[in-house]
Parts: C-alpha cells; structure tokens; sequence
C-alpha cells in the first residue's frame, strides 16, 4: 500500500546531525530573520546583555571557587592531624621527661645504702625502672633495601601484608625471646626498655612496643655476658633463620658484641592488681 | 560589545569579592549552570560575529539552558539516573561549545 520509506530513522539520525553541525542556538537566526536587516534598538538590549554576561562570569566565578575551597579544606584536615600528632608527641616527651625527673628526685629521697637500698636497686633494676649499663650484645633486623612488593598479576589491593613487610612482631619477639633464653639480663627495643610487663604486639604493619610504634630498623640491645650472649645467640635456631632469610629475601641482620651499652629506664610498668603475699 | 565584556569582568569581580557559599542542594546543578553559562556566551559571541546576535534571545535562551537543565538533572537525581544524565547535558552543551568556538576561531583569523 504504502511506497513511501519511514521517516523516522532520518529524522532520529537528523537530530544528532543537528547536534554535531548547528551549534547556534536557532533563536538568533529566526530572531535576526522577524526583525529584519536594519532593527532599531530596543531599550532593553543592553541591560540584557550586561545582565546574562553577568551572571555567566558570576556562575564561572562561582563554580571556581567552589572547586577550589574544597581542596584547602582536605589541607586543613591533614595539617591539623599532623598538629594533633605533634602535640601528642611532645606531650608524651614531656611527661617522659617529668617522669625522669620524679625518678632522679626518689631516688634522692630514698636510702643510699644498707640492705633495703641494695634490695630495692636490684628490684627496680630487674623491674626496668632505671637505666642500666653494661656489656653486652645488638642484634640489628632491618626490611630489605627495596620492598619486595613488586606489582603481582591480579587484582589490585590484593598484596597481602606480608608481602610488603617482611619482618613483623614476631621477628622481634622471638629475637628477643632468643635474647632472654641466652642469658639477657636487660633488653631495650629501639631505645625502648622491656619490662616483666612488656608487650611485642603489631598494628596494621607497625611493630608496637608497650604500645609505641617502633619502625625498622629494629636494635635489640641486650646486656649480660658478652660471649656467653653471642655465642649462644648465634648458635640458635632463631639466628640461623634470620641468616637464611638474610640471603633469600635480603632482609639486614646482624649482632655484634658490645663493651659498653646503655639502656634507657621504662616508665611503663604498672601493677595495679598484684600485691606481695605476706609470709 | 565592550559592554558585554565589562559586564562580565563585574561579574568575576562580583564573585571574587562576595565569595558567596553554595549551598548543599545546588551543588549537583553548578557544573550544569557553568556549562550553560559558558554556552551562552560562546554561542552570543558567535551570533554577534555572525552579525545576528539579539539580547533578548541571548538571556533567554541563557535562563532557559540553565533552567532545563537543572530541571533534567534534578529529575534524573529523583528517577535514580541523575549522573548519567547530569553528563549528558554536559556533553551537549560542550559539543555546541566547542562548535561555536570552532566558528568563531574561523571569523576571527580566517581559517
């Protein structure tokens, strides 16, 4: 019946060529076309112009400093956390420094010889509560030079933990562990001293410390009997393995012997529930 | 011509010192309104060079972008598709940008 092709398709296909070929807006031609070659001006030209050219640089203007208030803004955030952390730093050199000092003004206080003077030294130096010194062994751990991680196939955030830091809490610990078994008689971690309380724990990737975050390398200072520490330590299993690992994945590992080293008191050991038991 | 361009130097001004805040449920329509805005001038702009430009339709067809368009952002943000749609009247309006440019750029030096 009908010969006459559909005109949809054109027409859909017109309004895209339309698109792509006549970007002015129609208005203009058909307004110029209504008033003819020669118009006279209208009163309100003008302020028409001026008002749209307005409002257009406002609405840039606008939009610009909307965009870029934000990024100021994430700025701050991070400035401020920085402060924060600052802040908390020095707040917690500051009482470490306080509790120096009341450490320097009880032991002014307290007796400076007979057996009770002997017996408390003994036990606050067991307990870690003053500085130490003495002969002894490091044992350093460090990561190796360039993270192993290199780009795995896969999935991306996939790399586990491990494969980015090889040496966690339980390097530490069982170095230290070592240590004890040796015959350590005082232990600091990074110039952190080990109490009877001590905890070596991990958060995320962090080594903790009695809960301060310590980053490799990893010192282990430990004092005793120098030869009698070392060469128990490097007869034990724990540094055969560190050596191993030290040639497969390049980790850095090793322990001198030391004649004179410092170990700095702890401040953290706190008995709370523990009582002595009367005889 | 020159007044235009006054008026939108006023403008920048205007904004620079009043450093207004937008508010939250304007925020999706910004990017639209910049693109209209930058529409409608490029496209005045083209029209004077053409030598048909008129005010009237000028701010019209300024108001009425804007206004559409938001209208179909806002529909689209009530109907689950306001993105999409926010992006495809950006790439309409950037496609007449870019035209009208390119039909200014050969007014202006002939090429």
């Amino acid at each position: 019946m009908s010969t006459q092709p559909p005109p949809k398709p054109v027409e859909s296909a017109q309004l895209l060529v339309d698109l792509v070929n006549n970007h002015l807006d129609p208005g203009y031609a058909a307004a110029a076309e209504r008033r003819g070659p020669d118009a006279a001006p209208r009163w309100y030209d003008r302020p028409a112009v001026i008002v749209g050219c307005l409002l257009s640089g406002f609405i840039l203007v606008v939009a610009y400093i909307h965009t870029h208030r934000g990024a100021p803004e994430a700025t701050r955030v991070h400035d401020s956390l920085v402060t924060r952390v600052r802040a908390a730093q020095q707040a917690g050199d500051e009482l470490a420094n306080r509790v120096a000092d009341l450490e320097r003004q009880l032991s002014a206080a307290l007796p400076k010889s007979g057996p009770l003077a002997k017996n408390l030294d003994l036990a606050r130096l067991q307990a870690g509560l003053v500085a130490v010194s003495g002969p002894g062994m490091s044992v350093t751990l460090d990561e190796p030079p360039q993270p192993t991680a290199s780009p795995t196939p896969g999935r991306g955030g996939t790399t586990g933990i491990g494969a980015t830091n090889i040496l966690t809490d339980r390097d530490v610990r069982s170095v230290v562990n070592e240590l004890w078994r040796d015959g350590a008689e005082a232990i600091s971690v990074n110039d952190i001293r080990l109490t009877p309380t001590s905890a070596i724990r991990f958060a995320g990737e962090a080594v903790l410390v009695d809960f301060q975050p310590i980053t490799p390398p990893y010192e282990i200072r430990a004092l005793g009997n120098p030869d009698v520490l070392s060469t128990n330590f490097a007869q034990s299993a724990v540094a055969s393995r560190y050596q191993t690992l030290k040639g497969a994945e390049n980790i850095g590992f090793s322990f001198t012997d030391e004649q004179q080293l410092t170990l700095p008191a702890s401040a953290s050991v706190k008995v709370r529930y523990a009582k002595v038991a009367h005889k | 011509m020159i007044v235009a361009g006054i008026a939108l130097l006023v403008g920048i001004a205007l904004g620079l010192v009043l450093r207004p805040t937008v508010p939250g449920w304007l925020e999706p329509y910004l990017p639209i309104a910049v693109v209209a805005a930058l529409d409608a001038v490029f496209g005045g702009l083209r029209a004077w060079l053409d030598g048909i430009f008129d005010a009237k339709v000028f701010v019209v067809s300024f108001v009425s972008n804007v206004t559409v368009a938001a209208l179909i952002v806002f529909l689209g943000d009530k109907l689950g598709v306001g993105s999409q749609l926010s992006t495809a009247v950006v790439v309409v309006l950037g496609i007449r940008i870019f035209g009208n440019a390119a039909a200014i750029r050969r007014h202006v030096f002939r090429a």
